[in-house]
């Protein structure tokens, strides 16, 4: 099943294509739009956004799982993304993950029954030298230990 | 030109080569797993690193194109340095289950290691666990653990078959290919991605588990499920001595042939033949008299049939000899029927009964599903279809060759007609209703168990030989010819000298000038 956008959201993503050398070529901005406008991107929204674009939807689908960014899943009102690369394990990064595990009682990659929190693992954020870290939405939080992300947590009340 | 040195050996190569490909001209194996000559190279395996003088690091040999008078060292302790690094990565995470893994004896990991890795592992924690058993097409098994994430078989479907049935999803540990909401893999060319695969890690559930592959021994043929005559090979267990049928084929795999197939071949042709070479094979020799069936010997029947055909010759009658021939026939087949029964004998009607006629793919897969009707005409014969009304008045024998006339009607119509022919021979490597219908049958080899060429349909004269042997008391067509003639005693000289091998393809070419294009 591929869905249909609105007029005005079509409108939007030829606006997007448009600046690019090709169509296939503005999937990303055009990925970041769709899910601006639906909360996530669902075996749906990619096929929609292959068909426009003239892709595969297997290509979106690599896409969307390669990056971060994009989600196929609702996410919590807080997307707590813990790396979980090279320098932040050897920085002890697991342990901030177990310990935001046992806090909010979830699993890597699942959502708080009241849909406030959303917990994942992901690979390098680009900020070693922080290691190890977080983003929070989109802010980086670094050098983290259990007691600052317990701080960091209460901030996000 | 570009003028490089390879390990300090002066090399000249195409403007615009890449330092692998070069590599490879030269004579020098450079370890690799994405790269594959029939796509774009992608650059991910790092497995063909090579050192460049002026080069800060090491390059990718696979996507770095020569430049005049660059140094490449392939072999130097920092390239292999960086190989064993590579494979100690991948090894890492690799399940280690070549005892039990159909790639095993032809896996490119166990081949590096070997060259390359022979390291001991200081990877102490525990191994991630994947899915072992992915169906992701009607014969193909994923077995993720075993994957070394080279996508190969992605680009496969995205360059060659353009179905992008895979696709590389999420990255890091957690990568992994699949299919998009597990649809299958579904075209008619899956079977090659098992081929592809430089590990086990894509199986093909007709040869899962069946055998190892450095029990098979390889014989070189050609396809004969279309008129395409893609390049094969032909895995086959030679069997046991003193065990009775014990030789067995078990896979098909593409010959890189880049005028034919390239390195590809079609499912129709691949799990095609194993079907045809196996199934409703002909064994036995029969002499149905009336209600009783006979099992005979070979010497028997060729006089019986032999006296037959003298009878008719006395009377000057040969005319009324009719032939319905298969183009499975060979080239030279073909030639040795032309020579007896249409020179020789004067036979007039002929007609070919062929596989029928399917679908054309726009790739390899050809409408015409039989080998060499392409030789059949180059050998001056009209490929007209059995007309019954011209064929039961004139026909008092009627010769055979081949399963494919009981396919010509639907209705069964030939039967009856058939039945108002005195005398009917089949020759035929496989069984049907026709078997019954006939007053002898005598069992033929099937392509890959006789020595011959086959003319495809671009006019390319192929070879093949006799490989595996399915069954036993069976002899190939040309044999069965030979012997008739001298049966018959038709122009022993010219036929008593074609019984050597290779006789017969000589004689043809000196006749036919067309056939001496052998590749
Ligand atoms: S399944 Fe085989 S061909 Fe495909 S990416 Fe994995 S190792 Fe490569
Ligand atoms: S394309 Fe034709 S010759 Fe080639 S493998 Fe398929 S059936 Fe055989
Ligand atoms: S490894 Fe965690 S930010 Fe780079
Ligand atoms: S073969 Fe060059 S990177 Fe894989």
């Amino acid at each position: 099943m591929s869905r249909e956008f609105t007029a005005d959201l079509k409108k939007r993503i030829e606006e997007i294509t448009a600046r690019y050398p090709s169509r296939q070529a503005a999937l990303l901005p055009v990925l970041h739009l769709v899910q601006g406008e639906t909360g996530f991107l669902s075996a749906e929204e990619e096929r929609a956004v292959a068909s426009i674009l003239g892709l595969p939807p297997i290509k979106v689908r690599e896409v969307v799982t390669f990056y971060t960014m994009f989600t196929r899943k609702p996410l919590g009102r807080f997307h707590l993304q813990v790396c979980s690369n090279l320098s932040c394990s050897l920085a002890a990064g697991e342990r901030i993950l177990r310990h935001l595990q046992a806090k909010l009682g979830i699993g890597v990659g699942e959502t708080t029954p009241d849909g406030k929190y959303t917990l994942t693992e992901v690979e390098c954020l680009g900020a070693c030298e922080q290691a190890p870290c977080m983003m929070v939405n989109f802010d980086y939080h670094g050098n983290l230990d259990p007691e600052k992300v317990e701080r960091i947590m209460e901030e996000l009340k | 030109m570009a003028k490089i040195f390879l390990d300090g050996k002066p090399v000249e190569v195409a403007e615009g080569t890449t330092v692998f490909k070069a590599a490879q001209q030269a004579g020098i194996a450079i370890p690799h797993f994405c790269y594959h000559p029939a796509f774009v190279p992608e650059g991910s395996c790092r497995l063909c690193l090579v050192e460049i003088e002026g080069s800060p690091k090491l390059e990718l040999s696979c996507s770095t194109v020569v430049r005049e008078g660059m140094k490449v060292s392939t072999q130097s302790p920092t390239v292999r340095e960086a190989r064993r690094g590579v494979l100690e990565f991948i090894l890492a995470e690799h399940p280690l289950d070549c005892p039990i893994c159909d790639k095993a004896g032809e896996c490119k990991l166990q081949d590096y290691y070997q060259d390359y890795g022979l390291t001991e592992s200081v990877f102490r924690e525990f191994k991630e666990k994947r899915e072992k058993k992915v169906r992701i097409g009607d014969k193909l098994i994923l077995d993720r653990e075993r994957c070394v994430l080279c996508t190969r078989c992605v680009r496969f479907l995205a360059e060659i078959t353009k179905t992008h049935e895979l696709g590389l999803f999420e990255r890091g540990i957690h990568a992994e290919i699949g299919g998009y909401e597990n649809e299958p893999v579904r075209n008619g060319y899956s079977g090659n991605l098992v081929d592809l695969c430089p590990v086990g890690a894509i199986t093909d559930t007709d040869f899962r588990f069946k055998t190892r592959p450095w029990f098979l021994t390889k014989g070189e043929s050609i396809c004969p499920l279309c008129s395409r005559g893609c390049n094969i090979y032909i895995d086959y267990h030679p069997g046991f001595p003193r065990v009775p049928g014990s030789a067995k084929v078990y896979r098909i795999r593409p010959r890189t042939n880049d005028a034919v197939n390239g390195p590809w071949i079609c499912d129709h042709g691949r799990y095609g033949f194993i079907d045809l070479q196996q199934k409703n094979r002909c064994q036995t020799l029969v002499w149905n008299k009336g209600e009783r069936t006979a099992e005979w010997s070979w010497d028997k029947v060729l006089i019986t049939i032999g006296e037959r055909v003298k009878a008719l010759r006395e009377n000057g009658k040969t005319n009324r000899i009719s032939l319905i021939l298969t183009t499975w026939l060979t080239n030279e087949e073909l030639f040795l029927i032309k020579k007896i029964f249409k020179d020789g004998l004067g036979v007039r009607n002929v007609f070919f009964a062929d596989p029928a006629p399917g679908p054309e793919d726009g790739f390899l897969l050809r409408s015409e599903r039989t080998p060499n009707r392409r030789g059949a005409r180059e050998m001056g014969f009209d490929l007209k279809a059995p007309d019954l009304n011209a064929l039961v008045p004139d026909t008092d024998i009627l010769f055979i060759f081949g399963p494919h006339f009981a396919g010509i009607s639907h209705d069964g119509a030939w039967k009856p007609a058939l039945e108002k022919i005195p005398v009917k021979i089949l020759v035929t490597s496989h069984l049907n209703e026709l078997a019954s219908t006939a007053d002898f049958v005598l069992p033929a080899a099937f392509l890959a168990e006789k020595n011959g060429t086959l003319t495809n349909a671009d006019g390319r004269v192929q070879k093949i030989a006799a490989i595996a042997r399915a069954c036993f008391d069976i002899r190939p067509e040309s044999q069965i010819l030979l012997d008739l003639a001298r049966e018959i005693r038709l122009d022993d000289s010219y036929f008593g000298a074609l019984s050597a091998p290779e006789a017969v393809h000589h004689e043809l070419v000196k006749e036919i000038p067309f056939f001496g294009a052998l590749p």
